[in-house]
């Protein structure tokens, strides 16, 4: 049915209004997307003119970026680490990698706990510990780091006692202190230690439940439970048991085997198909929490252009990645070969009812291989380099610590310990309970810089031959050629070690912050 | 707000990408010349491609040796920490023997051994100099490889000192001059990093099925100090290296240098870039004419009483005394060995004021005619 002629006038009115609007290059809606998309693109494209510029002139040169020298043979030998004849350039990096990360693992651990015994001792009312923490913390910040490595490793190697076959060490068999390493007995694991370990894993969980339990009834009953005794008692037992127990764990072994043998059963296709499902249903999962947080009591709020531009970005990365997955069979083999490795060596440690002790007590020794005394490998040996290195970063991080502990005690309250000390308690309680606590709450985000700045400073390691990841590397570009390659993964590894650290403290952080409503 | 935030990100933006554009254009334009920057007018000697194509057309263009001639001055990549080899004085001068050759191809070149730039070059920064023409010739102490005569695109002169890597222990522990490789089983190496001994080391040991703890440093004073602390049971580099550290040291005399046949070549001599025949030959006949002269027993001190009076044709062309001389031929002046005679010296003359002093003897860098390996092509 047409319309009657009388509603044009009208018509014609609506398209006046709006012609009247702005031109679209003044919209702000289109403005918004305009700026949104551009960004994007020119981030895209930016990245995309430097990458190319970049393996362009590289090529000029007749540099290329190969990636041979990580499994070919590499003809080197590194100082200590699990290879130290590395038959490639993978089996060097990950040399160099376990001697970064333990070096990094046990410095923060002793920085933690000497930065905060020092923090408290400045502190503190005796007035010579206080003054010593003061020295301490201003000679150890104001001295280079560099020059404290190479401190530390010089007095090992120039002024510990020589090694003597006769008469090791100050305790034959026991300990062995000399300028080759400071050796001390160890216990090792064996190839039941894994069996083992699940009870330990276990009796720490129960632990838990149990310290939970007894301070709820603390809290039911007023009276003293004992949480800490009972959690200690309770990992204790399990362990012990476990001790004995540990072949029945073996039958853990099955259970990989299996997965192992899913894994190695499903076709590629499947994995491939299955990640790029999972790549989409993330995507639509971001979309629907988002969605759900822009949801009010009253219903779902206004959108705004930016919201759509992210919930289209999402989306946008999600079917990108499912694509990834589907067109580059590479990713989605690695994925899979990796999980299967890992389920396959678990296998191995586990047999169901495979007995023996779980911990074997190893004791240093000295050999002579050759013309030279050396120490064996029975005990657990500290290197020259690996002191120098892990004594040098632990001081200098614990003097910092002690600082950032300081700064934290003072920023509570004066009237917390006043209140304290009225309540009756003792100074070193009001120091655990009341103070500390508030304290950890300040602390703990410079704290994880701190413990950022000793991983990344244990690349300094190379001035005094520890193998750790810049000394291997260097080595090895300076064997291959490859020294952009050798960058990269330099920059990649110091960048995942970071993100992982800050990562793990800032999830502590919020864990343990205030709850604020 | 937020409006101002998103348009003020999007200029932002088109600022980066316009500025990453423009910085594209300009790598590749410039990336060119920038080397050129020592240079006046002539095509760029050592410009950025080290490809062939790019290379043989400006050979036909010029050789380096006009370069130099037009700048005046001799650009010499050198080492300044090696005593004996390349070493920069307190004074500020660059001395020693690979100097002494940068000197000696000024003199043949531009008739003044002091027209030389020296360029102090770090191991790892030398080829790449070479490549970006930073510096015509490379005198430092460089081991002749295959890898670097072909795939990093250099070429090399004749050998000026046959090196070759040895180790060094203490007589206390039971080694002599004539003790076997094996020896060192189980010992703790240390060597510095980045240099071909680290490998040299690694293969020999292997070869042989020795277990050795191997530790690199990157500084040699600090290898040294464990030596003489017995952190590290022995010490391994050039045996060049060895010789001058075992001579300066007080404790020198405890210690000694083997196994008396090195165990790798390490042929030292000077390097420049590939595919340039015409500056190539002047480098290596200013060699061999220091090998020459010594064998007739021409010295800086008598050159001048040879050109008066040569004892042979071959004195007299090499020293441009005679009309059938060679070295205008080469493009350069007929006087240009006799400069290099005059103010640097026979080969042996330099030797002996460099590395005699060192304690290091002519070795396998005697004259062939002593039972050496110095052997020059006639000069006729």
């Amino acid at each position: 049915m047409r319309p009657p002629p009388h509603i044009r006038p009208m018509t014609q009115s609506r398209i006046d209004a709006t012609q009247t609007r702005p031109p679209f290059w003044r919209n702000v809606t289109f403005l918004k997307w305009a700026t949104q998309i551009g960004v994007l693109v020119g981030l895209v494209v930016l990245a995309w003119i430097l990458i190319s510029t970049a393996l362009r002139n590289l090529e000029a040169q007749g540099l290329s970026l190969d990636w041979d020298f990580l499994t070919d043979p590499v003809g080197i030998r590194l100082g200590e680490g699990i290879f130290t004849q590395p038959a490639s350039g993978l089996e060097a990096f990950a040399t160099a990698i376990v001697n970064m990360l333990r070096v990094t693992a046990s410095g923060i651990i002793a920085a933690t706990i000497l930065g905060v015994l020092v923090g408290i001792s400045r502190l503190s009312s005796n007035w010579l510990l206080s003054r010593s923490a003061t020295a301490f913390v201003e000679t150890i910040r104001n001295i280079p780091l560099l020059i404290q490595i190479v401190f530390w490793f010089f007095l090992m190697t120039l002024f510990f006692p020589t090694l003597e076959v006769e008469a090791s060490g100050p305790a034959p068999g026991w300990l062995i202190v000399s300028r080759k390493g400071v050796s001390i007995p160890w216990l090792f694991p064996t190839d039941v230690f894994w069996q083992w370990f699940v009870f330990i894993a276990g009796g720490a969980w129960a632990a838990r439940r149990v310290y939970r339990r007894r301070i709820e009834l603390l809290e039911e009953t007023g009276r003293e439970t004992h949480p800490g005794r009972w959690a200690l008692a309770t990992f204790v037992l399990i362990s012990a048991i476990g001790w004995f127990a540990h072949p029945i764990a073996g039958a853990l072994g099955w259970l990989f085997a299996l997965v192992a043998a899913v894994i190695a059963a499903i076709p590629d296709f499947a994995f491939q198909l299955l990640f790029a499902a999972v790549s989409i249903w993330l995507g639509v999962r971001w979309i629907r929490r988002f969605l759900d947080s822009r949801r009010t009591p009253a219903g779902l709020a206004r959108l705004t252009d930016d919201d759509y531009f992210r919930m289209g970005l999402a989306g946008a990365l999600g079917l990108a990645g499912a694509a990834v997955f589907v067109a580059v069979p590479q990713i989605t083999a690695l994925i899979t070969d990796v999980t299967h490795f890992v389920f396959a060596f678990l296998d191995q440690k586990f047999d169901f009812l495979r007995t023996g002790v779980p911990l074997r007590l190893g004791r240093p020794e000295v050999v002579v291989p050759g013309r030279f005394p050396q120490i064996g490998d029975t005990g657990m040996t500290m290197t020259p380099n690996f002191f120098g290195l892990w004594v040098g970063v632990t001081l200098y991080t614990a003097a910092f610590i002690a600082e950032i502990v300081r700064g934290g005690i003072l920023a509570v309250p004066k009237g917390q310990t006043e209140a304290g000390m009225a309540l009756g308690l003792k100074r070193s309680q009001v120091l655990r309970m009341i103070i500390l606590p508030q304290a950890f709450r300040i602390i703990l985000p410079p704290m994880g810089n701190q413990y950022l700045n000793l991983a990344k400073n244990t690349s300094l390691g190379i001035a005094i031959a520890y193998a750790e990841l810049v000394q291997v590397g260097q080595t090895l570009f300076n064997q291959t050629g490859d020294t952009i390659q050798v960058f990269l993964i330099w920059m990649a590894f110091y960048l995942t070690v970071s993100l992982v650290l800050s990562s793990i403290v800032n999830w502590y952080n919020r864990r343990v912050k205030l709850v604020e409503r | 707000m937020g409006k101002k935030l998103t348009l003020l990100t999007a200029v932002f933006a088109l600022v980066v990408a316009a500025c990453g554009g423009g910085a594209e254009e300009t790598t590749t334009t410039t990336a060119a010349p920038e080397p050129g920057e020592t240079t006046t007018t002539a095509p760029a000697p050592g410009g950025g491609d080290a490809g062939a194509g790019g290379g043989g057309a400006e050979q036909a263009g010029g050789s380096l040796l006009d370069t130099v001639i037009a700048r005046g001055t001799l650009n010499c990549g050198v080492n300044e920490t090696l005593a004996g080899f390349g070493f920069k004085d307190e004074t500020g001068q660059f001395v020693g023997f690979d100097v002494d050759l940068c000197r000696a191809v000024a003199a043949a070149v531009l008739g003044d051994a002091d027209a030389v730039k020296f360029e102090p070059l770090t191991a790892a920064a030398r080829f790449e100099a070479v490549n970006s023409g930073l510096v015509d010739l490379l005198s430092r102490n460089t081991t002749w490889t295959q890898s670097r005569d072909t795939d990093l695109g250099l070429d090399f002169g004749p050998t000026t000192y046959y090196d070759g890597q040895q180790l060094m222990a203490k007589k206390a522990d039971g080694f002599t001059a004539d003790s076997p490789l094996t020896d060192i089983a189980g010992a703790v190496v240390c060597t510095n990093a980045g240099t071909t001994t680290e490998k040299n080391i690694t293969e020999a040991s292997a070869a042989l099925g020795l277990d050795i703890t191997l530790q690199t440093f990157e500084d040699f004073n600090i290898v040294m100090e464990n030596f003489k602390s017995g952190a590290c049971d022995v010490v391994t580099t050039d045996g060049s290296g060895l010789v001058s550290r075992k001579a300066t040291d007080p404790a020198g005399d405890e210690w000694v240098i083997f196994p008396s046949v090195p165990i790798s070549k390490e042929p030292l001599g000077p390097a420049w870039k590939q595919n340039d025949s015409v500056w190539g030959d002047v480098v290596r006949w200013t060699v061999y004419a220091m090998i020459i002269a010594e064998e007739k027993g021409i010295t800086s001190a008598n050159v001048d009483q040879m050109v008066a009076n040569p004892p042979d044709g071959e004195a007299a062309r090499l020293l441009g005394a005679s009309e059938d001389e060679i070295q205008t031929k080469m493009g350069l002046p007929a006087d240009a060995f006799y400069q290099v005679i005059k103010q640097v010296g026979n080969y042996g003359e330099v030797f002996d004021r460099h590395l005699t002093p060192l304690g290091l003897n002519r070795g396998l860098n005697a004259l062939w005619s002593d039972g050496g390996l110095l052997y020059a092509p006639p000069a006729r």
